[in-house]
């Protein structure tokens, strides 16, 4: 999903735009970008700087900088819950663990390799289940014994579904031993962080109130979650362009590395694939 | 339905004499972690192949080894959460399920000050030494240095030389390799005595050296019955018993008693003919460490009449040869091992097989052994057992139309191993060797 | 020689883009080449015998197709590579090949090598794993054999005058490496970490002499050129098993780094040892050989017959050289990497990591596959990491 998010000069968010998926990196960036200065009602000359962030990063040609998505979640993350220390990141196609201190990135694990541990893991299975995204997690909170899938591959947990389905099993046990199976994976991986508290989970799964159940029991911890988990990127990237302009005035130094068309700075406005 | 069961025997004709045997072993075991316990000093070691663990223990050190105990955490089940230890504390996951789980242990107990609860058949408790052997897996010398992060102990490495087939067949090469051997064991031995502030008592080690060489001798021998059909004596035998010979635990006096009651009952079953298995239709080589939890399955193929006559190289004792004009039991020692790894090279050279060891002993046993095919069965984590296997299997197929099947496992992850899909390809694997069996017949082969 | 022969920098490219280039050359003009793998083969010797060395290394573009057949999937992927090479015929210009235990895999490939390719000469050249005294003469003793089997596939024997020569050519051109990495030691510095490799492969692919003029001119080149890389806020140390493409380099270079230094055996590894000057050569030769290079698959000990263990000073005495480096190179961040399924390398990392934390400096592992193609992700991890140090 593309993201977009702009920020005052004091902090506050004037659009937040959540755009489609798709391959083409380029042209989401700037359909969300339109998007989000109409919903601010600015026009882009008022952008005082962009950053874009995430995969699709390289492909925002309007942008002034690209910063990765951890340092940006790590940002993002921070303003939300300032007393967070650990942050786990579920998305589509990765998870990711960070690390805060004093609101910066210290460390970071990722896992980019496979699907299993990430939100992939779950659209593929839906369709097996027979179920939507959004049902996921009111579907798991109706399980009394759920299931062990102990595959982590996940064609082959698709197969343990499907045996669990023709076994008659019901419905909530198989998509609470989902959530669970990704919830021991993305565990085991941020390990290497040695999690301390506050955990903050972030990202599309986190709206599914299983994966969040699933994770704290997985982590023996409490977790907090953000309003909108989906923005923390694109929010954080946004701070960071604040951040910078802020410097480079005081320093008296230009704010755009390279050359753009038009600036004056009053706003700032993020960018994430 | 329940007559037919009583009716039924079990596929595999086990050997009698491999229950005693075993439970020597797992005496062997618990007495070993009681002495550690009690205090007595302890080394970590790993398959050195006797030549080193002969030398600690004629310094009456106890010996644990971890990959031993990588078996036993996963036959118990617990295994993962030290792998996961191990991942956290930030090894790459790729590596050797034995190793992992290790470090994961001895992070664990680093953390407790003590041996983990959770730990199965009393743990191992915390050594004085590291020992370490470049046989064949050196990575392991990795290992146990990685140690260093948990254990205060010293990391020493015996030195064992990997000549290629036809460079070990030159003119001194055998000699200067047994020669380094010797010095590197007397080193060794140096160092023992100021780490143990104890002397090397010699007559032990004599004594000790020959009692491994005579149990080495006398498996190997019953080994070689196995050449007769019906074949007397299954892998499943082979495996329960190797332990042994491997890892010297305990008394070797008692070892060597119970692998003669062995032999005798194998002499006995060649001699009135009686095979491992009932109807022997295929004689079978089995490639490296079975899949220890899912070992039924040789029950099952059992039933298709596949007898496993003949198994993995590197468990095997060395081909036998006069050891009674060496008179220093080092040299001795360094001899046995140095054969045990060459042994083979000499007829591979005849034959141009390059992989003197792994790979040629299958070659050189589906002719002698007279097998119609071979189950092998690579470790996903373990690259020393898995290296040579797709050669062997070209090469068995393609000098003797011996066909082969790989069925993947793990010595640890045991969900890697598919059952029902290695009995897929077993029958795959039966028209096969219906086949080459025929093709073998018209090329004019013994077997 | 055509007019518009390339010189110094480019030719390095050249040749790295096309490495059979002069090798073939040179067999046209009636000489031998003969590939050796890992860094344990002699070159000394073979140079002493007319004979230009060339290094097996893999091909991260390619991808493994015929390898597959003979290794499984599960073993280092730049062996497999290397191999895949082989089976390609994309080395069927040696005259014979020399390798060597570099470890367990690196020892099986080589029988697997020979099995397959069957080259006119093979020589498997086993290689201790420890540095005590028996162990160089051991391995004294395997060179010596490694030369007679030369011998009497040459039918020539060894001159030892030929073979002091050759020590010191090739103890001129570690000088020259030496000289050549030194230039990075400056902000910025005067080669990429990318022109590095480039110019380290073009040293494996031609002969020793070649070699040492090219590494001349480039120096002069570097010195006097004004297109250099960039000043940029990373100095960075890279680490690990062996990087011999471009690509992993290139894209940490692109995310705003130089790299400056490397501890890799197509790299500083590879060529700062020098050869003492021993009354019989094999004695230097063994030494340096066994003892000097310093890669993880030797067993070090911080003292020989230890008793006692202290962990940090068991660091020191393996990777100290790493942190002298990191001085003298002003690094600000070391980036730890190996490819996937080497257990030499990965054993070693967390115990590296602890030592550069020890040392407070920054440093990231990351894994990769020994393909180009999945370079992708390993770019923001690299990134973040950079951000990360600040
Ligand atoms: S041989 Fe295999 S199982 Fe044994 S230590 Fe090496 S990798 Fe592990
Ligand atoms: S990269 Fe590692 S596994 Fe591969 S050859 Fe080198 S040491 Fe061996």
């Amino acid at each position: 999903m593309t993201k977009a998010v702009i920020i005052n000069g004091d902090g506050k968010t004037c659009s937040s735009i959540i755009g489609p998926t798709g391959p083409e990196h380029r042209r989401l960036a700037n359909k969300v970008m339109e998007d989000a200065l109409r919903q601010a009602n600015l026009s882009f000359e008022e952008i005082s700087c962009v950053i874009a962030t995430g995969y699709g990063r390289i492909n925002v040609p309007f942008a002034d900088r690209q910063i990765t998505e951890l340092t940006c979640h790590a940002k993002g993350v921070a303003s939300f819950f300032p007393t967070a220390r650990t942050a786990i990141d579920i998305g589509g196609q990765d998870a990711k663990g960070l690390k805060i201190k004093n609101g910066k990135l210290v460390d970071f694990v990722m896992n980019d390799r496979c699907a299993a541990g990430t939100g992939r893991f779950l659209e593929i299975l839906v369709d097996t289940l027979g179920l939507k995204i959004e049902e996921l997690g009111n579907t798991s909170l109706k399980s009394t014994k759920k299931v062990q899938i102990s595959n982590t591959c996940t064609v082959f947990a698709q197969m343990e579904v499907m045996t669990h389905l023709s076994q008659g099993t019901p419905l909530p046990d198989i998509v609470a031993g989902l959530h669970d199976a990704i919830a021991t994976r993305v565990v085991r991986m941020a390990k290497k962080l040695k999690i301390e508290p506050d955990v903050v989970f972030t990202g599309g799964v986190a709206k599914n109130i299983g994966m969040v159940n699933a994770l704290k029991d997985n982590l023996g911890l409490e977790v907090l979650v953000p309003d909108e988990p989906l923005l923390t990127g694109a929010l954080g990237a946004a701070i960071l362009g604040k951040e910078l302009t802020l410097k480079a005035l005081a320093e008296g130094k230009p704010i755009h590395e390279k050359e753009r068309r038009l600036e004056e700075a009053t706003f700032f406005q993020a960018e994430s694939n | 339905m329940s007559d037919e069961k009583k009716k039924k025997k079990k596929a595999i004709n086990r050997l009698k004499t491999m229950y005693p045997l075993r439970a020597n072993i797992d005496k062997g075991y618990e007495r070993s972690v009681e002495a550690t316990k009690a205090g007595k000093p302890t080394a970590w070691s790993m398959v050195n192949w006797w030549e080193a663990d002969p030398i600690l223990k004629a310094m009456d050190i106890e010996i644990v080894y971890p990959e031993n105990y990588g078996a036993v955490c996963a036959a118990f089940g617990k295994a993962q959460a030290f792998l996961d230890r191990s991942d956290a504390e930030g090894f790459p996951t790729h590596m050797c399920g034995y190793a992992r789980n290790c470090i994961g242990y001895a992070a664990k107990m680093k953390e407790l000050g003590e041996i983990p609860s959770e730990a199965p058949m009393g743990g191992m408790p915390k050594p004085m030494l590291l020992l370490c052997s470049g046989a064949l897996c050196d990575a392991r010398i990795k290992w146990f240095q990685a140690l260093g992060r948990y254990l205060d102990a010293p990391v020493w490495t015996v030195e064992m030389p990997h000549p290629g087939v036809e460079e070990s067949q030159m003119p001194g090469v055998r000699e200067k390799a047994i020669d380094f051997m010797v010095k590197e064991l007397r080193e060794f031995v140096v160092f023992l005595e100021r780490l143990t502030g104890r002397k090397m008592d010699w007559n032990k080690l004599d004594e000790i050296a020959n009692d491994l060489i005579a149990i080495n001798k006398i498996w190997y021998d019953l080994n070689e019955m196995r050449k007769v059909r019906p074949c007397p004596m299954h892998s499943r035998d082979f495996w329960t018993c190797m332990n042994a010979s491997l890892f010297p635990a305990g008394d070797p006096k008692e070892a060597l008693r119970l692998y003669q009651d062995m032999y005798d009952e194998v002499k006995q079953r060649v001699d009135d003919k009686i095979g491992a298995v009932a109807n022997e239709k295929y004689r079978m080589i089995f490639g490296e460490l079975p899949p220890w939890h899912a070992l039924k399955i040789f029950d099952e193929l059992a039933e298709r009449g596949w007898n496993f006559v003949i198994e993995s190289w590197a468990y095997q004792a060395p081909k036998p040869m006069d050891y009674s004009k060496i008179s220093d039991p080092i040299e001795r020692i360094a001899t046995q091992t140095y054969q045990w790894l060459t042994g083979y090279f000499e007829d591979a050279l005849k034959e141009k097989e390059y992989m003197g060891y792994f790979a040629y002993p299958y070659i050189e046993w589906a002719r002698t052994f007279q097998c119609d095919g071979a189950l092998f069965h690579p470790l996903i984590t373990c690259r020393t057992a898995t290296n040579h296997l797709i050669l062997a299997q070209d090469r068995l197929l393609s000098k003797w139309n011996v066909p082969a099947m790989i069925a993947e496992g793990d010595i640890v992850d045991l969900n890697l191993f598919d059952y029902a899909d290695t009995m897929r390809k077993a029958e795959v694997l039966e028209e096969m060797m219906d086949h080459h069996k025929k093709v073998r017949q018209e090329r004019g082969l013994e077997w | 020689m055509t007019a518009e022969e390339k010189k110094g920098i480019a030719r390095a490219k050249e040749i790295y883009q096309d490495r059979a280039l002069r090798a073939k050359e040179l067999k046209a003009e009636g000489k031998q080449v003969m590939g050796y793998f890992c860094l344990y083969p002699v070159l000394e010797v073979l140079t002493a015998f007319d004979i230009a060395p060339f290094r097996i290394l893999g091909d991260m573009k390619e991808p493994i197709t015929k390898a597959d057949a003979c290794l499984p999937t599960v073993v280092c992927p730049f062996v497999r590579s290397a191999f895949d090479l082989g089976l390609k015929g994309r080395y069927d210009f040696f005259d014979g090949v020399v390798m060597c235990h570099s470890c367990d895999i690196g020892e099986k490939a080589s029988h697997i090598w020979r099995i397959y390719l069957d080259p006119s000469y093979y020589h498997f050249l086993d290689t201790p794993h420890t540095v005590h005294k028996a162990a160089q003469e051991q391995f004294k003793g395997q060179l010596e054999d490694f030369i007679k089997t030369l011998e009497s596939f040459t039918g020539k024997e060894l001159s030892t005058d030929k073979l002091k020569e050759a020590v010191e050519i090739y103890n001129r051109q570690r000088a020259l490496v030496r000289e050549l990495y030194d230039l990075n030691k400056s902000d910025p510095p005067l080669v990429s970490g990318t022109e590095i490799i480039e110019i380290m492969v073009a040293l494996m692919s031609i002969p020793v002499d070649e070699g040492n003029d090219l590494l001349k001119q480039v120096i002069t080149e570097a010195k006097e050129r004004s297109d250099g890389p960039q000043k940029k806020p990373y100095r960075l140390l890279v680490w690990g098993s062996v990087i011999d493409n471009t690509a992993l380099i290139e894209m940490i270079e692109s995310v705003g780094a130089n790299v400056v230094m490397d501890d890799t055996c197509v790299g500083s590894r590879a060529y700062f040892p020098v050869v003492e000057t021993t009354d019989d050569p094999l004695d230097g030769l063994a030494y340096r050989y066994l003892v000097e290079l310093k890669c993880p698959r030797t067993f070090w000990e911080a003292e020989y017959g230890e008793t006692k263990k202290d962990y940090i000073k068991d660091l020191d005495s393996r990777f100290g050289y790493v942190k002298d480096y990191i001085k003298e190179w002003d690094v600000n961040g070391v980036i730890l990497q190996s490819v996937r399924y080497c257990d030499i390398h990965g054993y070693e990392v967390p115990g590296i990591g602890d030592y550069l934390n020890h040392n407070s400096l920054p440093n990231i592992y990351i894994e990769h596959d020994y393909s180009e193609g999945a370079l992708a992700p390993l770019r923001t991890r690299v990134q973040a990491f950079l951000e990360l140090i600040g």
